[in-house]
């Protein structure tokens, strides 16, 4: 399944909306279009991933390495992150490196 | 004027890294002569760094696979001149390193009488492969016709340690727990999320925390493949083995199939996350490991990795190119070779630095000190390197010193000051003592305090002993009180396999009954080892599920059963709660009296008492003679305490293994102390204490196959 990404800035935090697999083959569209954003600057980063069935290690890889090129007091939220996403993210200790919540009213 | 400067800033230079851009085009990739160091897969700006060695091998090619596939995407010979010496060296520019998987090929002469085995059809793994795939999922019936089955993958060194690092508790603080990853917690009954994985494993640290133990010992988790040698039960039909995991495929890499997301190949973090949890909880992670031999077997076994790129170098050859078998499985890794050495140093170096490892146990470690013909060397260069090695020297080492070609060195171990054992004495003599054999108590003086006898002619300390009566290899607690004999029919093998020298007793009965009496008895029993086992002084280990009384049903040998033979039985945990309950006080009781732990053999005497002490019947006079089954144990030190002071701690246990009772005198206490009964195992009723402390001065009379353990308080 592809994987479209919206990117949009938004009042405070930017936004990315993802929709579809995050595997071998489209986790590089994924990691570009982190790189494009001025991670060093930014103090807040959204993830929409309630449309996202799998993130592959490549995916995981890329939310570690948008995490450490942000600011050290930024965050990177994953919204509505699905439970099996939520449990690799869990047991590969990536919990330090991300925020997991349901929805954006639980920020 | 002018001015040089000698030092323009960084940016005006527009600089460039020369070494960084490719040189040459192999194949339709861009590559150039790589670093012969370190081995295996390292990263660099926008390439991977690949380096194998073969002295043997005349050639070499690089083989890549996108991963699952069967074909290789590309197969790149390294040219002549990207070899330094013995090694081929490479790197390859714009990989989808994630995606990949990788091998070589090596040519070189097939002459198995001269020690080569060279086959170029096969694709070979890195011995240095930090990630390997394969058999991502535990049990996954494999595709046996698929070209190279283990593959070598890039790992990441990315983990987020967060400022933790290893606990580095002295040896002699520890309280060792043996276990299997799979077996703890694959059962339905341990009410985990995903049974039988490293994830699971942390979910059960509150559990170990609560029980007082602060270290963990996990048998094999370098990768290895649970469907070598495997084989169908004759009779049951059931699926056997290769559960234990003694017979390593990859040294660098965590076993896939142990961790929930290896089917995402994320064991490496996993497993990270693991060891992390573990410290936060204050628990040290030993991991066993298994140098003497690999998977590949012998002249009959396959090829993966070793035996294709350099024969000779890794393994232990008779003169006709022949395996020798010292580990009983096949081969032996020739590990006084000098690059063999150098693989377990790294291989060592890399768990201590990159996983914080806290310790290692070595299977069969006498083989480590043999020279490649298999002679035991005096001063064996593996042993001395791992003893005096700067990444490992706050890490525990610890010898199985015996090994599968009757080689024995409990005591003798080439210990360079620095090496444990596994106290294989210990064992056999406080079981023989538990079942009332004739002629112990005084090996059984010398066991308790650290076995001197032992370690203290070459200088060692009570530390080095790993004290323990029961760990995987053998009967579990419950079935040494249980079973005069081992009931191996469950692996297959006729009930030939497994040991036969168990020193076990079944308190009446063989195996399971509904004599009370006898139940009571087993009860006391395992009570009474493992009171004995923690007031010894030296490092004590238990194994999994012996503080509840786990049951293999008769199997000491359980290497072959992924069935609940193997697994721990979580419901035991409410059945034998009492027990759990007395283990877990004995622990805690451990931990508070510092005279248990002195790690030294010419300890002091404390304010009250010489710092070990033997006693009988009549205080200060015990029975030595052959047909004694009594003997007490008072130890005592002096501890520090607030403002400078210190204080006197002294422990004293009576055992009666005798059928009869027997009155014990009790030392005699300075004014103002008290004996204060801490625990009785003839007390079936309260065995510890719980409520009102119970204060004695003359003596005690000890009931049938018993013991007490007192300490001496200020009243």
């Amino acid at each position: 399944m592809d994987l479209t990404i919206e990117s949009i800035s938004k009042d405070g935090y930017h936004l990315l909306s993802l929709s579809g697999d995050v595997d071998t083959k489209t986790a590089p569209s994924l990691l570009d279009a982190l790189t494009a954003l001025e991670l060093a600057a930014l103090a807040e980063l959204r993830i929409e991933m309630d449309q996202v069935g799998f993130l592959s290690s490549a995916g995981l890889r890329a939310l570690v390495f948008a995490k450490q090129k942000m600011p050290h007091t930024a965050r990177l939220v994953l919204v509505g992150t699905s439970a099996d996403i939520a449990d690799v993210i869990t047991k590969t200790g990536l919990t330090q490196a991300v925020t997991l919540v349901a929805t954006h009213d639980d920020l | 004027m002018l001015t040089f400067n000698p030092f323009p800033p960084v940016a005006d230079l527009l600089l460039e890294r020369i070494d960084a851009l490719p040189t040459d085009v192999i194949g339709g990739y861009q590559v150039r002569p790589g670093k012969p160091l370190p081995f295996g897969v390292s990263h660099i700006p926008n390439g991977l760094n690949f380096s194998i060695y073969t002295s043997a091998g005349t050639a070499c090619t690089l083989v890549l696979f996108n991963r699952g596939d069967d074909q290789p995407i590309a197969e790149l010979p390294f040219p002549e001149h990207y070899r330094i010496g013995d090694v081929f060296c490479m790197v390859v520019f714009n990989l989808d390193f994630e995606n990949l998987e990788y091998g070589f090929r090596v040519d070189g002469p097939h002459d198995p009488i001269a020690g080569h085995r060279f086959d170029p059809s096969q694709v070979l793994m890195d011995p240095y492969a930090r990630l390997i795939s394969g058999r991502d999922v535990w049990g996954e019936t494999p595709d046996w016709q698929r070209p190279y089955p283990y593959r070598a993958r890039v790992s990441f060194d990315d983990f987020d340690w967060e400022g933790e690092r290893p606990l580095e508790i002295p040896s002699e603080d520890l309280v060792i727990y043996e276990t299997h990853v799979r077996s703890f917690t694959r059962s339905d009954t341990s009410g985990v999320k995903q049974p039988g994985t490293y994830a699971a494993l942390v979910e059960k640290i509150p559990y170990l925390k609560q029980l007082g133990i602060n270290a963990v010992e996990l048998m094999p988790v370098y990768e290895f493949d649970e469907f070598e040698n495997s084989r169908i039960h004759p009779d049951t039909g059931e699926q056997l083995y290769n559960f234990w995991g003694y017979s390593t495929v990859g040294f660098f890499a965590p076993k896939a199939g142990y961790a929930a997301t290896g089917k995402f190949g994320m064991q490496v973090d996993e497993f990270k996350q693991l060891v992390k949890t573990f410290h936060r909880a204050g628990i040290e992670v030993i991991l066993d490991v298994v140098f003497n031999h690999t998977a590949e077997g012998n002249e009959y076994g396959p090829t993966l990795s070793f035996k294709g790129l350099d024969n000779k170098t890794y393994y232990m050859l008779t003169p006709e190119g022949y395996y020798f078998n010292f580990s009983g499985t096949g081969n032996t890794l020739n590990c006084n070779n000098p690059i063999v050495r150098n693989l377990v140093l790294d291989c060592l170096r890399y768990w201590a630095a990159e996983y914080h490892i806290d310790g290692f146990r070595f299977d069969l470690a006498t083989i480590l000190g043999r020279d490649p013909w298999g002679a035991p060397l005096s001063n064996p260069p593996l042993l001395e390197s791992l003893a005096f090695d700067p990444i490992l020297s706050s890490c525990k080492l610890i010898a199985e010193a015996w090994d599968a070609g009757g080689l024995y060195q409990v005591g003798t171990f080439p210990a360079f000051g620095r090496w444990g054992e596994w106290n294989g004495k210990y064992r056999d003599c406080l079981r023989r003592y538990l079942k009332g054999d004739e002629a112990q108590v005084g090996q059984l003086a010398q066991r308790v305090q650290g076995s001197p006898d032992l370690y203290q002619p070459s200088g060692r300390s009570p530390a080095t002993s790993v004290n323990f009566i029961t760990c995987h290899d053998g009967f579990t607690l419950a079935d040494l009180v249980s079973y005069d004999h081992k009931h191996n029919e469950a692996n297959g093998e006729g009930n030939r396999d497994g040991g036969d020298d168990n020193h076990s007793w079944n308190c009446g009965a063989e195996g399971w009954t509904d004599d009370p009496g006898i139940q009571a008895l087993r009860h006391r029993q395992m009570m009474n080892a493992l009171t004995m086992l923690l007031t010894s002084r030296g490092t004590p280990m238990l194994l999994m599920g012996d503080e509840f009384g786990r049951s293999q049903h008769g199997n000491n040998n359980a290497y072959c059963l992924d069935s609940p033979i193997s697994w721990v039985d979580w419901s035991l945990l409410q059945t034998n709660a009492q027990l759990h309950a007395y283990v877990t006080a004995l622990i805690h009781f451990r931990h508070a009296h510092p005279a248990l732990r002195v790690n030294r053999f010419d300890a002091e005497a404390s304010a009250l008492f010489p710092s070990c002490s033997f006693h009988g019947s009549t205080a200060w006079q015990p029975d030595w003679s052959d047909h004694s089954r009594q003997l007490a144990w008072m130890i005592s030190a002096d501890v520090a305490c607030d403002h400078g002071l210190s204080r006197p701690d002294t422990v004293y246990v009576a055992t009666n293994m005798a059928h009869y009772a027997t009155w014990f005198e009790l030392p005699q206490l300075p004014d103002g102390y008290g004996w204060h009964l801490c625990f009785n195992t003839g007390d079936a009723s309260s065995p510890m204490d719980a409520s009102e402390p119970r204060y004695l001065d003359s003596g005690i009379l000890l009931g049938d196959r018993s013991i007490v353990v007192m300490s001496a308080k200020q009243v």
